[in-house]
């Protein structure tokens, strides 16, 4: 089984380039416009529905230094998506260069069982989770800020922090009473 | 109001929205250049009604001239109400040549002996469709007018749409339709939606087609949205393959306004998991509806994104393809049934 490997291409001079899987392929496309406004870095973004990724772009796919998988609450199709995608992943990239993005986890029609499984899957996969909102332009620019940061720590950008380190202090975390009843 | 016609009018009137009324008048022509300026449409419905029945006592309009102005509305209008197609079979060696007198003249004259106090209605379309208005009586009491079928079928083409024709009145609408159009059979063709325009450019096939091409190009610049220089679609083919071939089954551009599709299933029941269910000999019934406001579009869509398996199932692929969307499932397969 092909797996994504995070090191086995060589790293480009000041670009980062981010992977962005989601199964319903439309907040991805605004983070993309406003991914590559950034000017001190060049970013790259590859857009994805889910994993594998076809054979025939990896010569030319660049090495990428951040796999975010963007997953809609209000839809259990994605969540399968993603948790498929996730065996084609190779072990490396968990350490720090893997980060979750969750959408519209505000609405009434989510039921908790999902959201608790989402965090219980990314507090085990030691990631970072990103709540974010992708209905107005500024909630696609909080996104991708919050996505920039990590981004470039995970390209190596950032002096004195390591893609592993900086996962290690926002990692998701679960609550030990996550499995009790809530009152509702 | 004992007048049965001015209450038709006055429902009439009703039934028409107020941006409708002046073109609708101005088309049916029976009002005098005076009548005309004083008809303020800037005032509220109400009012606009009133004046038009005082204008009615004026011109001493009958039934017919009543019938004549809801039957401009309702051809420029035809978007209401629920529409049903039906095909005529089995045509005769002369149907090609039967022109538009012939079939109107024997249309009323075959109706007119099959029905006591029909009153009948034809009128041509701009796009050559004859469209008839039936007003059904029996022995014992004058035409309906408040509840009227009406017909719209192109000549030497199969298809016929009708709307609110009741079940008693559907055999007696069929032998006229088959004697006038020299057919021998006229069959329901499955087909129902609340726009004309849509079920007849579905049956037509008026709308844009598209067929499997080896170079997908042109589709995907349409359909997917232009990223910036420095992102790049990593699945981009599968996407341009399953949009191609999504397309393919259901149409490109703006699709006929389908609202919905029912399949009624008489297929056994299969389930490894549940072996009472699937121990019975009977066939399990079931139906199973799909509604939206553009149906066509929806399944487009769902082939599109991935959410429907592509290449497009048969069952969904049918319904533009045989013009359909009613349809039974055996165990052999989907076919419709002949109703």
């Amino acid at each position: 089984m092909s797996l994504l490997k995070p090191f086995s291409k060589l790293p480009g001079l000041n670009t980062a380039n981010i992977l962005l899987v989601e199964s319903e392929e439309q907040f991805q496309q605004s983070l993309a416009d406003a991914l590559v406004e950034e000017t001190a870095v060049s970013v790259y973004v590859r857009l994805a529905k889910s994993l594998p990724l076809p054979k025939e772009n990896e010569e030319s796919r660049p090495r990428l230094d951040l796999v975010v998988f963007i997953i809609n609450m209000t839809s259990e199709l994605s969540f399968h998506s993603a948790v498929a995608s996730l065996k084609h992943l190779d072990p490396g990239y968990f350490l720090g260069k893997v980060c979750f993005m969750v959408t519209n986890a505000r609405s009434a029609s989510v039921p908790t069982e999902r959201l608790d499984a989402v965090r219980k899957l990314v507090a085990s996969l030691h990631c970072p989770l990103i709540f974010a909102e992708d209905q107005t332009p500024d909630g696609v620019t909080n996104a991708t800020e919050r996505l920039l940061t990590i981004l470039k720590v995970a390209a190596g950008l950032v002096p004195m922090a390591t893609a592993l380190y900086l996962s290690n202090l926002t990692r998701c975390t679960v609550p030990p009473d996550i499995d009790q009843p809530s009152f509702d | 109001m004992d007048d049965p016609v001015k209450r038709l009018l006055q429902r009439l009137i009703r039934r028409i929205p107020s941006q409708m009324l002046k073109i609708t008048l101005d088309k049916w022509g029976r009002l005098t250049a005076t009548q005309q300026r004083s008809m303020d449409f800037t005032q509220p419905k109400r009012v606009l009604t009133e004046k038009l029945l005082s204008i009615y006592e004026e011109n001493e309009w009958t039934v017919k001239h009543v019938t004549e102005l809801e039957m401009i509305y309702i051809m420029d209008n035809p978007n209401q109400g629920m529409w049903n197609a039906y095909q005529l079979m089995d045509p005769e060696d002369d149907s090609q040549s039967v022109n538009l007198m012939q079939f109107k003249e024997q249309f009323k004259s075959h109706l007119g002996e099959i029905v006591r106090h029909v009153s009948v209605k034809m009128k041509k379309h701009t796009d050559e469709a004859v469209w008839i208005r039936i007003a059904w009586g029996d022995g014992f009491s004058r035409s309906n007018h408040l509840k009227p079928t009406y017909v719209v079928h192109q000549l030497q083409t199969p298809y016929v749409f009708v709307t609110s024709l009741t079940s008693k009145q559907k055999p007696l609408l069929s032998q006229a339709l088959i004697l006038a159009t020299r057919h021998q059979n006229i069959k329901d063709a499955n087909l129902s939606g609340l726009k004309l325009t849509a079920i007849r450019e579905l049956l037509m096939r008026q709308y844009q087609q598209v067929f499997p091409t080896k170079y997908h190009s042109p589709l995907t610049e349409k359909t997917q949205t232009v990223l910036n220089t420095q992102t790049e679609r990593e699945q981009a083919e599968s996407a341009a393959n399953r949009c191609q071939m999504a397309c393919e089954a259901f149409g490109d551009g703006m699709l006929p306004q389908l609202q919905s599709a029912v399949y009624k299933l008489e297929t056994k029941f299969r389930d490894p998991a549940n072996k009472t269910m699937t121990e019975r000999e009977e066939p399990f019934r079931c139906v199973v509806k799909f509604a939206s406001t553009n149906l066509l579009e929806s399944l487009r869509q769902c082939a599109s994104s991935g959410i429907a398996s592509t290449p497009v199932t048969p069952l969904l692929s049918s319904i533009p393809l045989k013009g359909k969307n009613y349809f039974v499932v055996t165990d052999n397969g989907p076919g419709s049934s002949q109703k």
